[in-house]
């Protein structure tokens, strides 16, 4: 297939690895569902030391289980990512590890504060999952699949997310007032999940041509803010007044890009801010802590491989 | 030899079990598998696979979602009014899945 017959089939689930794909097409693919893997894996890092700090047995029992899930998510969609035959999970991880692997710019930042996690678990949970439901219909079939089973979990992450946030929002006046000053330092950041407008993103044309994804940065961040908007405001969180956001009046929103500090979005996007590299490098200490696993597994799997030779050509 | 037969509906949809067929080699269980599963059945593709290479661990061994009180991994076990309609989907499938686990 060439890329002009890729973009006329272009349409959910329309590919497999059973295609032949051209190269532009494949590698266009692995560069979102790595980011998007990348992204599980770093988010499920940044949230880890919470499990330790939730303040009852209820909340480190859902925390536990919804980091859990995060690394599951990170897990199928390397799967998903490998697939098209570009590049192996082995190669991504180390990519991670060496700081040359892309994620989410809201996992760059620290976390310290236990009113921090709903702007993760609520926010950016919520703003992913309104992306990763519109990827169900993506055109390559194994990264469709696997937002099923994404989707599938998030529903709890979320509501998770919220009955944290409504337990903080419903506290204390101190717990009141901190979680609005987290509040007020991450409602830029989630806006900025989306990335920038339309005509400022560069990889969307031709990932839309191809079916990889179906709604533009702008549609996602509208639909974004129509739902949690409102949420926000029902539990007392008072919205920042920049980054300037104009309601439409018709479901749209404009935000003023010009209020929010892209500079920083770009530098965390070439992964050189510094929080988000002392980040990475937490994960890749993991990563060579467990090199003997790796090795070992690896071995075994070479002697499987030979044993059952004979068993599979009778 | 026996052969495990999966069969999908549709393109993108998943391949699911829907039988078996017993065939001398691959190339004759696929065409067995077709005649058998493919001629009735809604069909785009089909899988045939050696039934002993495939593994299985069931309720007698594993205890599928563990065995203790799990409910706050649900989306249901929090009574909110779900933010986005994505969030009501993604917990309507959750009451299905603890429907069908047959837990209270
Ligand atoms: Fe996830
Ligand atoms: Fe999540």
């Amino acid at each position: 297939m060439d890329i002009e017959q890729v973009k006329e089939r272009a349409g959910p689930r329309e590919f497999s690895p059973k295609d032949d794909l051209p190269e532009e097409y494949r590698k266009a693919a692995t560069r979102m569902i790595q980011f998007h893997a990348n992204s599980e894996i770093m988010g499920a890092y940044l949230e880890k030391p919470f499990i330790r700090q939730a303040p009852s047995l209820d909340r480190k029992l859902a925390f536990s289980a919804k980091v859990q899930d995060e690394i599951g998510h990170g897990q199928l969609l390397y799967r998903a990512a490998e697939s098209l035959g570009v590049k192996t999970r082995d190669e991504m991880l180390d990519e991670l590890a060496e700081g040359k692997g892309k994620f989410l710019n809201c996992f760059h930042y620290p976390m310290d504060s236990w009113v921090e996690t709903p702007m993760i678990a609520f926010f950016v949970d919520g703003a992913a999952m309104r992306r990763q439901a519109t990827l169900k219909q993506s055109s390559w079939e194994p990264y469709a699949h696997a937002m099923d089973k994404v989707c599938f979990e998030e529903g709890f992450h979320v509501k998770h997310g919220e009955a944290i946030l409504y337990e903080l929002m419903t506290g204390s006046k101190k717990e009141q007032e901190l979680t609005q000053e987290a509040f007020e330092e991450w409602w830029p950041r989630i806006i900025q999940f989306f990335g920038p407008t339309d005509d400022k993103s560069t990889h969307h044309d031709f990932s839309a041509d191809v079916g990889l994804k179906t709604m533009t940065n702008d549609e996602l961040r509208n639909a974004f803010l129509n739902a949690y908007v409102p949420k926000a405001e029902k539990y007392g969180l008072e919205i920042p007044d920049e980054p300037r956001i104009r309601d439409n009046g018709d479901s749209t929103y404009e935000v003023v890009e010009d209020d929010l500090d892209w500079d920083e979005f770009f530098t965390i996007a070439k992964n050189d801010y510094d929080p988000g590299k002392g980040q990475i490098d937490g994960r890749k200490q993991a990563q060579d802590a467990v090199e003997w696993v790796r090795e070992t597994l690896d071995s075994h799997e070479q002697r499987f491989a030979g044993g059952t030779q004979p068993q599979a050509a009778d | 030899m026996i052969w495990e037969v999966f069969r999908q509906e549709q393109a993108g949809e998943y391949h699911t079990h829907c039988g078996n067929v017993h065939a001398p080699d691959r190339e004759m269980a696929l065409m067995f598998a077709e005649i058998q599963h493919g001629r009735r059945k809604p069909t785009n593709s089909l899988w045939v696979v050696p039934q002993k290479e495939i593994g299985e661990v069931d309720t007698e061994e594993a205890n599928f979602g563990g065995t203790t009180d799990k409910s706050y991994r649900w989306a249901q076990s929090y009574s909110f009014e779900a933010a986005a309609e994505e969030v009501a989907d993604s917990e309507s499938e959750q009451v299905q899945a603890e429907r069908q686990r047959g837990d209270d």
